[in-house]
């Protein structure tokens, strides 16, 4: 087992920003290394979510996750960056630390939990704790070539994290090898008193399932680069040779799956992101002088970055008398109609396949380029999965001709992750993984 | 004129609604709190059950339709004292909707709905420039009471609002005492428009609140003006109300569901509660199934409802009246020292069970009744007794006119319990006193 020492792991993430708070000591010898995003909360360790407005933030208690992982025998690394509360595709829209693509750093990893899948990527003999809200682990990980679950929404107990959508929000793995997806889904999985959300699970399968079929949405093949459709192409080619049916279907709910998301998602998130105030934890270098209204008004102007601003705006817009209604009650029903669909295409099939992300990691020049609503729709593939609730996997299955990772994405039938796990395991037997040449 | 009251009532859980945090109260500020009622991030609520059930207990008492399924709303409002920003309270599908309350058993009061809640922490002004928050209170359990405007007069809503209390705390046994208060918004139009005064406390202040706002309203229609539409708030030592918003700043609050608690099945749950007799419809039981006066029987369940017991235990295995000359007679004068002594009170009904076959006299048995209700012995029972008796036979031997008197009007034996309370130094218990007077007037008539 490859392990890291405090200078050396100081030094690497020095050239990628995949860290933003990391260990103060020398990691003991003989426990794993993991990361974690840094909207899980680690004791005396500074959590930040990726927000100015929680600089200083230093826990009073650990994640259920980080506390099972700890005990599993993990030692906790670094706190990795991420878009501000989750709130993007790129990891860029932070007021803290942007990660670098391993693969190239004038990149981004992909978001909002860039900075897992770039630790995840760079560092041997390293796993990283992930968040999913609507896409936010299969996005880099497919963007940084390694392997990413995002288990069955109540899986993995939700205590100590900081909310962005909370009837949305998973927590997941990410890691370069496939075999860790079970066994730290294994770790983390399992009823926890402190989050009720977790206590309806059944237990977690641990055995091994051969794919027999997949479905493939020709919703989920549409406007694709040539690349990534190429990749994807030659992937269903091996995963046949490998003896797996690959059937093409029509799920229309799909495209209402992304406007219901962005309803739904900022709807909780306005009313999450209404506590910080500057009172109690985190930043309070606001004006003293000013009442309080005055004074959160200006504290929060000043603290919140672009992007967290115009969600709170869109998501209380959809919660306010005469519209909520038209867009949340609505955003519900649709959320629905996206479950009944993955049912019923998921009874004649192991899983659904499509391409984690339309295209590969974007440099960041081009990001700066991007409006809100390009950024939104580049997460179509990932989204519906997400506002279902079903366990999602992105794989690695090539690499465009930059030598950019290329990501497919598996859904399977809530609680089945076991399937996922088996399809990992399958896979990377057959796919040749390419690492980053990492220097420091 | 029309008044409706939103009645919050704290709940008398040992933990916070979703920590478990106590609710007693703490010796400082900020000490019964943790990441959840503070509003950590990453903190996040477990509901307490209790909760629920006390909910549905209250749904019941107020014939409440209890719903199948409930669940809990977020409510988004900035105020420092509120650690989330987000209280998390009941929209849609609260515990219980489309109650009535019998104002003296007799005047109905629709109940809109009920819902649980979360207590926000307090706010306190320091001198001009700041204010201290203590979070102790962030997290407790409250019900809400929504009436609809069924109520006539700001005297009714005081003598509701006593009554409805008085029920509530007897089937939920909610102590009275110290920070467990009731709090009330109170809603009230003279004409059309109606105003809101927020968060009054206590009874008294509930109806000064509402006549001042009933005088204020009424002068202006009377000067042709016209009620705005707003929420006012009570100054206590003024005694008026001052306007804080008008209606079209009125907050909107952006429900949205909880999404952290999930969906209450509660229909078994509701269906395994039983709620307690309250003490008014006791009174009406009383006095509907015993012939007795209403007036006796609400002296019974006001003094305790124990005594009441008692009351229907000798009426069952004695009879009526003996039930009502002892149990209604020394019994509920000396009420308060047998709880004090916790004496039983299986001996007492033997006591009159050997009146009532002749085996002892009818001084006799006072005597054996007052010796074990106060644990005095028979001597000095006697003697003072013998003492007070002789006291008021004295006064109604000098004022004849007395007797005639209370045939007239019973408040006449005011004035021989005015004279012996002052003459006798405290020696016996005011009960006691207009006991004997009342036996003594009336086995003179």
């Amino acid at each position: 087992m490859r392990s890291y020492g405090l200078s050396e792991i100081r030094a690497i993430n020095g050239k990628y920003s995949m860290f933003h708070a990391m260990t103060e000591e020398e990691p003991s010898e003989g426990r794993f290394h993991f990361s974690a995003k840094d909207n899980l909360t680690s004791k005396g360790m500074e959590t930040c979510s990726g927000s100015r407005i929680l600089e200083g933030y230093r826990p009073a208690f650990d994640a259920t996750s980080i506390e099972r992982m700890k005990a599993a025998g993990g030692e906790l690394i670094g706190k990795t960056n991420m878009d501000e509360f989750g709130f993007g595709t790129f990891s860029t829209n932070s007021g803290l630390e942007v990660p670098r693509n391993p693969f190239d750093l004038e990149r981004a990893c992909g978001g909002s939990s860039g900075g897992s899948a770039c630790a995840a990527a760079v560092f041997e003999d390293h796993v990283s704790l992930g968040v999913s809200t609507g896409g936010s682990i299969c996005c880099p990980a497919s963007f940084c070539g390694v392997y990413g679950i995002a288990p069955t929404y109540g899986r993995v107990s939700r205590y100590g994290l900081i909310d962005y959508g909370n009837s949305l929000d998973k927590i997941g793995v990410l890691s370069s090898k496939a075999t860790d997806l079970r066994k730290y889904i294994g770790v983390m999985a399992g009823k926890d008193e402190r989050d009720p959300t977790s206590c309806a699970q059944p237990e977690l399968g641990d055995s091994h399932v051969k794919l027999g079929s997949v479905a493939v949405p020709m919703e989920g093949v549409e406007g694709l680069s040539k690349d990534v459709e190429a990749a994807f192409r030659s992937a269903l080619v091996e995963l046949e040779r490998m003896g797996v049916d690959v059937e093409y279907v029509n799920m229309p709910s799909l495209k209402y799956a992304m406007p219901a998301y962005y309803v739904l998602a900022t709807s909780e998130a306005s009313t999450n992101l209404a506590r910080y105030v500057g009172m109690r934890y985190g930043q309070q270098e606001g004006d003293l002088s000013l009442k309080f209204d005055d004074y959160f008004t200006s504290f929060r102007s000043e603290y919140f970055g672009d992007e967290a601003k115009r969600r709170i705006l869109l998501g209380t817009f959809t919660r306010m008398v005469g519209f909520r209604d038209r867009y949340y009650a609505k955003a519900l029903q649709v959320r629905k109609v996206v479950i009944d669909d993955y049912k019923r295409v998921l009874a004649d099939h192991d899983a659904v396949l499509a391409p984690t992300m339309p295209f590969t990691a974007p440099r960041f020049d081009d990001i700066s380029k991007m409006s809100a609503l390009d950024s939104y729709k580049a997460d179509y593939l990932t989204i519906p999965a997400n506002i279902a609730g079903t366990p999602h996997m992105s794989v690695p299955c090539g690499y465009d001709s930059d030598g950019m990772p290329i990501g497919m994405q598996f859904v399977a039938d809530h609680w089945n992750e076991e399937v996922l796990f088996s399809i990992a395991e399958d896979w990377e037997r057959e796919f040749e993984l390419r690492r980053p040449e990492v220097v420091a | 004129m029309k008044i409706g009251l939103e009645i919050h009532v704290q709940l008398p859980t040992r933990s916070k609604m979703f920590c478990s945090c106590p609710t007693t109260d703490a010796e400082a500020p900020n000490t019964h709190v943790c990441p959840t009622c503070l509003g950590m991030p990453g903190s996040r609520p477990v509901l307490n059950r209790k909760v629920l059930e006390y909910g549905i207990m209250l749904a019941k008492m107020l014939g409440c339709r209890v719903a199948d399924t409930t669940w809990f709303s977020r409510k988004t409002y900035f105020y420092p004292d509120m650690s989330k920003s987000v209280q998390i309270t009941q929209y849609d599908n609260p515990v219980g909707e489309g109650g009535v309350y019998y104002l003296n058993g007799k005047k109905p009061i629709r109940i809109t709905r009920i819902h649980i809640e979360e207590d926000p922490g307090k706010t306190k002004r320091v001198g001009d420039q700041s204010s201290l928050v203590d979070y102790n209170r962030s997290g407790i359990p409250l019900a809400e009471i929504v009436t609809e405007p069924d109520i006539a007069t700001p005297a009714e809503a005081r003598e509701f609002l006593g009554q409805l209390i008085a029920d509530i705390r007897h089937v939920i046994d909610l102590p009275g005492d110290g920070e467990r208060s009731i709090r009330c918004d109170c809603n009230i139009s003279v004409g059309k428009e109606r105003c809101e005064v927020k968060n009054v406390t206590g009874l008294k202040n509930v109806e000064r609140a509402l006549t001042f706002e009933m005088v204020r309203q009424t002068k202006i229609l009377k000067a042709g003006g016209k009620i705005e539409r707003e929420t006012r708030r009570f100054d206590e030592e003024r005694g008026v109300t001052i306007s804080v918003r008008k209606k079209e700043f009125e907050a909107d609050y952006g429900y949205i569901d909880e999404p952290d608690l999930g969906v209450y099945h509660i229909r078994e749950l509701a269906d395994s509660i039983r709620i307690k007799e309250s003490p008014l419809k006791m009174t009406l039981r009383l006095s509907d199934q015993y012939g007795i006066d209403q007036k006796m029987s609400k002296q019974l369940v006001t003094t305790s409802v124990g005594l009441a017991e008692m009351f229907e235990t000798v009426a069952r295995d004695v009879d009526v009246p003996n039930a009502i000359k002892w149990v209604a007679g020394p019994i509920s004068a000396n009420w308060r020292s047998l709880e004090s002594r916790g004496a039983d009170t299986e001996t007492l009904v033997g006591i009159i069970r050997r009146f009532a076959s002749g085996e002892i006299t009818d001084t006799e048995c006072g005597m054996e009744i007052k010796c074990h209700m106060t644990g005095e012995d028979r001597d000095s029972v006697q003697g003072a007794s013998e003492g007070l008796d002789t006291l008021i036979n004295q006064y109604l031997d000098e004022n004849p006119a007395v007797v005639t008197d209370y045939q007239k009007n019973e408040k006449a034996a005011n004035k021989v319990i005015g004279f012996v309370m002052k003459n006798s130094g405290g020696q016996y218990s005011s009960a006691e006193v207009v006991e004997a007077t009342k036996r003594l007037i009336e086995s003179r008539i």
